[in-house]
């Protein structure tokens, strides 16, 4: 089955994937930050107990685990691949995961809140990905009692999660609003209509293959389908400004750009040791260029898929064990030049 | 140089704290400043929440009706009856502490929730099978009484055929019920 990283999918020139995050808790216990570990273990056990029901429901294979019993390496390329929030993966307590085989909905249990459902799929699709979370909320109701009031709706353990407990983001690449320095005015503009935009691991770090997340900031008082709509239509805006940019920088240099991207394809096909940061700085240089049909390879290739890969806990995962730097950048090197395909 | 905490370890973060318009600068090593501060060194994402955490009960705080100290005192009466979360605590560290924590703190809560969010009712999903508190005062009328209910709903939508309808069959109820009485 493929992950939603392998699939060719809509927008994804702008638009790498669509994600929805829907924050539950059970009435009988007190929420996470407060919890006693006998209890952490209580409820871990409750909510992994739904997992066959979501195997035969959902139509997609689950498996659950305690985070504990993960080791550092896995835990870290599970959060590179968003597949565990980094609060998760630091917490002593006891914590658990319910996920499907394809990566695609993943359970996060007594994070900041007992339960967060996550949908993620390739490209612009923030439908699809509400349907799947709520399919999956819907199913896990039946056999849990979430805490839910009339008028506050879903209650959540920090206020700016009450009421939906919906978290709906966008990643989105945007490098030529970002060579054009536009990124700091298009945070300031989005802010105005309930959005917020930020780096993907971190707080706007350009180094990271110039990709951001774009989120709804309030979640009570409008529907799911209103916050849904919003969140569309600020991320159509983004996506038009950013091809038009796109054009706009081509027409005025495009030989210097292809130039570029043949550099960053050369690097990368060839470098003996890399940094993850050349190689995302690279990586996305080489798919702006696959993007606008400059460079063109001899096989389908997912560039993000890559991205996720180059990454340290991915990396090392890959390899099997934890290493050094060193030997992480030649190794690095090496995967990349290996399944990087050749040109046409 | 060697860290002004422990002086032991080399100092590689240069931490400048601006309280109260007091500027204290202090040179640390990686332990002692991601003890100290919100700083961890080779972990760029693990941290992100904590400063959004400080800013949220800044926020909270800010957005609370009387943030006088004399008021504010009225409000530390307000506990939690499940888990003895105080309103405060729950203002300082941005969190409930269960569930219940909404029901104690409704009186206040409207408008904190008003503050941050821009509401303080959800119109969102509810879930299957969820009865309101209306859903729950209607299951306890009587057959003719919820008919009353939607009687009056048809003529305020000016369904006159519908509420013609329903006016015969809460006739005919109200006979069959003096009937068998």
């Amino acid at each position: 089955m493929l992950k939603w990283y392998e699939e060719t999918v809509p927008d994804g020139d702008v638009v790498i994937s669509s994600r929805v995050r829907l924050a539950r808790n059970l009435e009988n216990y007190k929420f996470s930050p407060l919890l006693e570990e006998q209890d952490a273990k209580k409820l871990v056990e409750e909510v992994k107990s739904i997992t066959p029901i979501l195997s035969e429901q959902d139509n997609r294979k689950y498996y659950a685990c305690n985070i504990q019993s993960l080791s550092d390496i896995d835990k870290t390329a599970m959060v590179e691949r968003h597949i565990l929030s980094p609060l998760l993966a630091e917490k002593e307590q006891t914590t658990g995961l319910i996920l499907s085989e394809d990566e695609t909905v993943s359970i996060m249990i007594n994070e900041e809140d007992h339960i967060r459902i996550q949908a993620i799929v390739g490209g612009m699709n923030l439908e699809k990905a509400y349907e799947i979370a709520n399919r999956i909320d819907d199913i896990a109701y039946e056999k849990l009692k979430f805490a839910y009031d009339e008028k506050y709706g879903y209650m959540t353990s920090c206020p700016t999660n009450t009421g939906t407990g919906m978290r709906a983001s966008c990643m989105v690449f945007l490098p030529a609003l970002s060579a054009a320095r536009m990124i700091q005015k298009l945070f300031e503009e989005v802010g105005r209509y309930d959005v917020t935009i930020r780096g993907i691991y971190g707080e706007g770090t350009r180094s990271l293959g110039n990709i951001y997340q774009i989120s709804n900031q309030k979640t009570l008082g409008n529907s799911e389908q209103e916050i849904i709509e919003n969140l569309k239509r600020i991320v159509y805006q983004v996506m038009q400004q950013e091809r038009k940019r796109r054009e706009y920088m081509l027409s005025l240099n495009s030989d210097e750009i292809e130039d570029q991207v043949y550099r960053a394809y050369g690097i990368l096909k060839y470098a003996k040791q890399i940094t993850s940061e050349d190689a995302m700085m690279y990586l996305s240089q080489l798919k702006f260029g696959a993007d606008c049909g400059l460079i063109k390879f001899n096989r389908e290739f997912n560039i993000h898929k890559m991205m996720m890969g180059v990454q340290p806990g991915s990396l090392q995962w890959t390899l099997g064990k934890s290493v050094g730097s060193a030997i992480r950048d030649k190794a690095r090197a090496e995967y990349i030049s290996k399944e990087l395909p050749d040109l046409i | 140089m060697l860290c002004d905490r422990c002086h032991k370890r080399t100092a590689k973060v240069l931490y400048t704290e601006i309280i109260n318009g007091i500027k204290n600068e202090q040179h640390l090593c990686e332990e002692c400043a991601a003890d100290y501060t919100s700083f961890q060194m080779d972990k760029p994402f693990f941290n992100t929440d904590i400063t959004l955490n400080n800013l949220l009960s800044t926020l909270l705080g800010a957005y609370t009706p009387n943030t006088t100290k004399k008021s504010g005192e009225g409000r530390q009466d307000i506990v939690c009856s499940n888990c003895h979360t105080t309103y405060e605590e729950f203002l300082q560290r941005g969190r409930f502490g269960c569930a219940e924590c909404y029901r104690s703190f409704h009186k206040e809560l409207g408008k904190t929730l008003r503050g941050i969010q821009g509401a303080e009712v959800h119109t969102g999903k509810r879930p299957k099978g969820f009865l309101t508190s209306t859903d729950r005062m209607v299951q306890g009328l009587s057959e003719a009484e919820r008919l009353a209910l939607e009687l009056q709903e048809a003529i305020e939508k000016e369904e006159f055929e519908e509420a013609a309808r329903l006016r015969d069959l809460i006739r005919q109820l109200k006979r069959e019920e003096a009937n068998n009485a």
